[in-house]
């Protein structure tokens, strides 16, 4: 595979060299399987294959950009000729460029060879697992909304003017259950997602469980007025958080004024217990890759550190704005999209108090396990008020859930208020969030 | 596009294994977008793609590949693969597949002109945009704008001999702009978009959108900050039909249903919706963002009563969910793009309009939140709770709108709000959006008259401790 995108590269870099441009080629082929079950039974099995290139030309500091599924010879030529086209309207911008290494890339153990040989019976098999280990562990689940295994591999190679070259090639399997528990006229829904690395890792009867233990602790939720109080967030919905903590310290947001983060560098924007680091070079995590979306090796990076920003990420072209080097942060969805800043495992660092104390330390407060609409969250002000559900604690104990209740803040305050982080760090997918504790919270209820 | 020799030889291979149905998707397509942001033409990109996904049904079940190797060779690869994937043999058809064209659904009047309309004539807009919009002021920050267009080939071919192709070009123009004073942040967005060339800007003024959107940022500016607490609410008919499309419409789609995933499962023909309530699933409508002559299954585009009255009456079906009830299709199947499977999917869902002048709901409210513009919003199907980000809302006091609030957010659960319509205007006014379900979006508009719910829970930053209205104090 690597000489096909390898031939395919070449053809466009010369095309583009032939017309007295400078150009970088990222070229991709997926492979991926999805089986999703019903009722025990395989419902929908999907096979994909796509491959293509994104191609970025640039003609006296203007810069275009065209993308083809198709790798032909006369659909590159095409691609070229689009990208000509485009780089007439264009502003000319003198950070425009491409990274010149040389770098040396680490080698990485990304790949799982048991993945693409294992046995589809094999497969079903564990999503059958995880759907038994829910009904098992409580008679009130009563509907499995979607359960399924998903596996996908990629491999990535990159190739630009100034001779540099990356290839990499990394692999994942995943299972993912959502059911809904029932009792007396109520439904609660709860789901559970596990990705791997290593197919061996994953564990259907977690999965199954932790599905089954969100619905079900949801249900005879009662509604609650409103107050300003303490609050625990679950590492799931910290993950969350943290998803909007990366949009807010990538260098694009900064540069272009969409973030509150702007000018803190070296400030303690946060409170002391609260670090951040970017490591895109763990074993485990889906955001690992030996390079990012321009070829620039990837690393370990302190973004928050005792509440204190460290650094924003800073993709190619926001570094030589800024005067920096890249931090390896400019990462691409696909050969379709530009790349762009963004994180790859994010990790929030684990404290020293297990959840249990955390909680057994809130007289009164709230426990909060689902929140809603956090893509509505302002990126500028940092103003957020969100749907959200969770468990009432009480005198140190988990008490009755919660449900119909809004949270609102700002998230500059949100993050000074964190009193306190958990031990129980947790991945979800890309990023790592264990659990913590805000000394207060406003919540709207009736 | 491809032979319909091909296509029939793909089509056998696909069923050598048995089946009900097979079905190849082939979709060509083009794409441009010119972003516009920092009084600068920001990005140009483009893209090419082609593609087939082929679907074999058997029993019930899916399998589903798609690949962008188009040789015939890779074709037949694909459809063995699918054929193959549902295990055990089912019973196998003699006869080899026989296909004969047929036309999409509807006609279609507008003019494509997609190719017409260059990167100058996008660029020069844009440039117009941004200036009427930098002259509302210093305190504008930031105007980002995007014009997009997308021109896409489509051919239909199944195991039933249907053979449909259709080609359609879809345009949107969108653009925010971002305010600030003393250090506080205000931002707007205008979107527009149709299935329709260039021809759009005939009927839509593009710069009058893009100053539309500077004065609502520079309004919120002055804005209080929301009051949180339950109190009744006013939806605007511009404010348009997220609310319907979210928290009712996805209740609606067959696949949900069939799973006992909806809040409507097993409520056909009761009354849940308030008398005089009829929400309708039009993807005829011509020219809308959601429109289509034929869905991705190739069924003609269909205008479908979902409540009428207050009472359920239909449901949004593709052709799988709606042979599970020995039903025919609504024409609702819509799929991303080659790369996804169709599945029941709204096209331009609305509230029908009822018969009081918008000006008389608010007259007749004492005291409430009016909102003229709706953000983002989530829903969970299995409880039907919502939540709904506000961009445009005033409060209103004795029957009087009075001051513009800022950052509210709107709570609560979908079918009780269709219950909870209390006044229905006689206007109608829709939005777009792109709607996300199981990964995949499909572009769709959304349409209310002004109503008013009797109680929502309004989340808001203002005054925690409790809904006292009269405390909020501008900041």
């Amino acid at each position: 595979m690597e000489d096909l995108l390898r031939e395919a590269g070449e053809k466009a870099l010369k095309a583009a060299h032939k017309k007295g441009m400078q150009a970088e080629v990222f070229l991709s082929q997926q492979r991926s399987m999805n089986l999703e079950l019903r009722d025990g039974q395989v419902e929908t099995l999907k096979q994909a294959e796509e491959k293509g290139l994104g191609l970025r030309l640039l003609n006296a500091g203007r810069l275009a950009f065209v993308y083809s599924a198709d790798l032909s010879a006369e659909a590159i030529e095409q691609a070229v000729n689009d990208a000509m086209d485009i780089s007439r309207y264009t502003p000319a911008d003198k950070w425009n460029s491409f990274p010149a290494g040389p770098y040396l890339y680490s080698t990485m153990e990304l790949y799982d060879e048991n993945i693409p040989v294992s046995r589809l019976e094999e497969k079903i098999e564990m999503a059958q697992a995880a759907e038994e280990a829910a009904r098992r562990s409580d008679k009130r689940v009563k509907l499995i909304e979607k359960s399924g295994y998903e596996e996908g591999e990629c491999t990535s190679l990159l190739m630009n003017s100034h001779g540099l070259y990356a290839w990499g090639k990394a692999n994942y399997a995943l299972l993912y259950l959502s059911l809904a528990a029932r009792e007396d006229d109520e439904s609660q829904s709860g789901f559970s997602v596990m990705i791997k690395r290593k197919i061996k890792d994953l564990e259907a009867g977690a999965v199954g469980q932790e599905a089954a233990m969100r619905a079900v602790r949801g249900l005879k939720s009662r509604r609650i007025d409103s107050a300003s109080l303490p609050c625990i967030i679950e590492p799931y919905v910290m993950a969350r958080f943290l998803g909007l903590i990366a949009h807010l310290v990538s260098a694009e947001a900064v540069q272009k004024g969409k973030s509150l983060l702007a000018g803190k560098i070296g400030e303690k924007m946060a409170s002391g217990v609260l670090s951040i680091s970017d490591d895109a070079t763990l074993g485990e995590g889906l955001g690992s890759f030996p390079f990012d979306g321009e070829g620039v090796p990837s690393r370990r990076t302190s973004v928050i550190k005792d509440g204190v920003l460290m650094t924003y990420l800073y993709d190619h072209y926001s570094a030589c704005k800024a005067g920096v080097e890249s931090t390896g942060h400019g990462r691409r969805a696909s050969f379709r999209h530009l790349p762009a800043v963004g994180s790859s495992n994010f990790i929030l660092e684990a404290g020293e108090e297990s959840p249990e104390q955390m909680i057994a330390g809130v007289d009164k407060g709230l426990y909060i396990t689902e929140i809603m609409g956090l893509h509505t969250a302002n990126p500028v002000s940092g103003d957020f008020s969100l749907g959200a559900a969770g468990l009432l604690i009480e005198k140190g104990a988990l008490s009755y859930p919660v449900r119909g209740i809004t949270i609102g803040g700002n998230l500059l305050d949100f993050l000074q208020n964190i009193d306190a982080v958990g031990n129980d760090l947790r991945s979800f997918g890309a990023r790592f969030a264990p659990s913590v504790r805000l000394r207060s919270l406003s919540v709207a209820g009736n | 596009m491809l032979e319909k020799s091909v296509l029939q030889r793909v089509l056998d291979e696909a069923m050598k294994k048995g089946g009900d149905l097979a079905e190849l998707y082939y979709e060509e397509k083009q794409m441009s977008q010119v972003i516009y942001e920092d009084e600068r033409v920001d990005k140009i990109t483009s893209g090419r793609e082609k593609g087939v996904g082929i679907r074999v049904i058997k029993e019930g079940n899916t399998a589903y590949v798609y690949t962008s190797d188009l040789s015939e060779e890779g074709l037949l690869k694909a459809a063995s693969t699918a054929g193959k994937s549902l295990g055990k043999a089912g019973p196998v058809q003699e006869k080899a597949i026989s296909l004969s064209g047929q036309e999409p659904g509807i006609g279609r009047t507008s003019r494509d002109l997609l190719g017409d309309f260059t990167y100058p004539d996008k660029i020069n807009q844009l440039l117009a945009a941004n200036q009427a919009v930098r002259d509302l002021g210093e305190e504008i920050r930031q105007v980002t704008m995007a014009l997009s267009d997308i021109h896409k080939e489509i051919q239909i071919a199944n195991s039933d001999g249907e053979l449909l192709e259709d080609a359609y070009s879809r345009v949107r123009l969108s653009v925010n702009a971002v305010a600030s004073r003393n250090g506080l942040i205000q931002s707007a967005y205008e979107s527009a978009g149709a299935v329709s060339g260039w021809e759009i800007l005939d009927k839509i003024d593009f710069v009058a959108m893009a100053e539309k959107a500077g004065r609502l940022a520079l309004k919120m500016l002055s804005a209080a900050p929301a009051p949180a607490g339950s109190m009744p609410v006013v939806l605007a008919g511009e404010a348009g039909g997220t609310m319907v499309h979210e928290a009712c419409g996805h209740g609606l789609e067959a696949d949900l249903l069939q799973k006992g995933l909806s809040v409507y499962q097993g409520k056909y023909g009761e009354m849940v919706a308030a008398p005089g309530v009829t929400v309708i699933d039009d993807a005829t409508l011509e020219g809308h963002y959601g429109s289509f002559r034929m869905d991705d299954e190739g069924q003609a585009a269909e205008r479908s009563v979902l409540i009428r009255d207050g009472e359920l009456q239909g449901f949004m079906y593709d052709r799988l969910t709606a042979s599970q009830e020995k039903k025919d299709s609504s024409g609702n199947g819509r799929r991303e793009s080659y790369q996804h499977k169709p599945i029941p999917r709204m096209s331009n869902t609305f509230i029908a309009p009822g018969r009081e002048e918008a000006e008389k709901i608010i007259k007749a409210t004492p005291r409430g939140l009016l909102v003229k513009k709706m953000g983002g919003g989530q829903v969970n199907t299995i409880n039907g709770d919502f939540v709904f980000d506000v961009q445009e809302a005033y409060l209103i006091e004795a029957g009087e709108i009075k001051e513009a609030v800022r950052g509210a957010t709107l709570t609560g659960n979908g079918p009780r709000v269709l219950r909870d319509i209390d006044m229905l205007g006689n206007d109608l006014g829709f939005t777009i959006g792109v709607c996300g379900k199981e990964g995949q979006g499909v572009p769709v508009s959304d349409g209310q008259p002004t109503m008013r719910i009797k109680e929502l829970t309004v989340g808001g930053t203002a005054s925690p401790g409790g809904p006292q209205m009269k405390k909020i104090r501008r900041k």
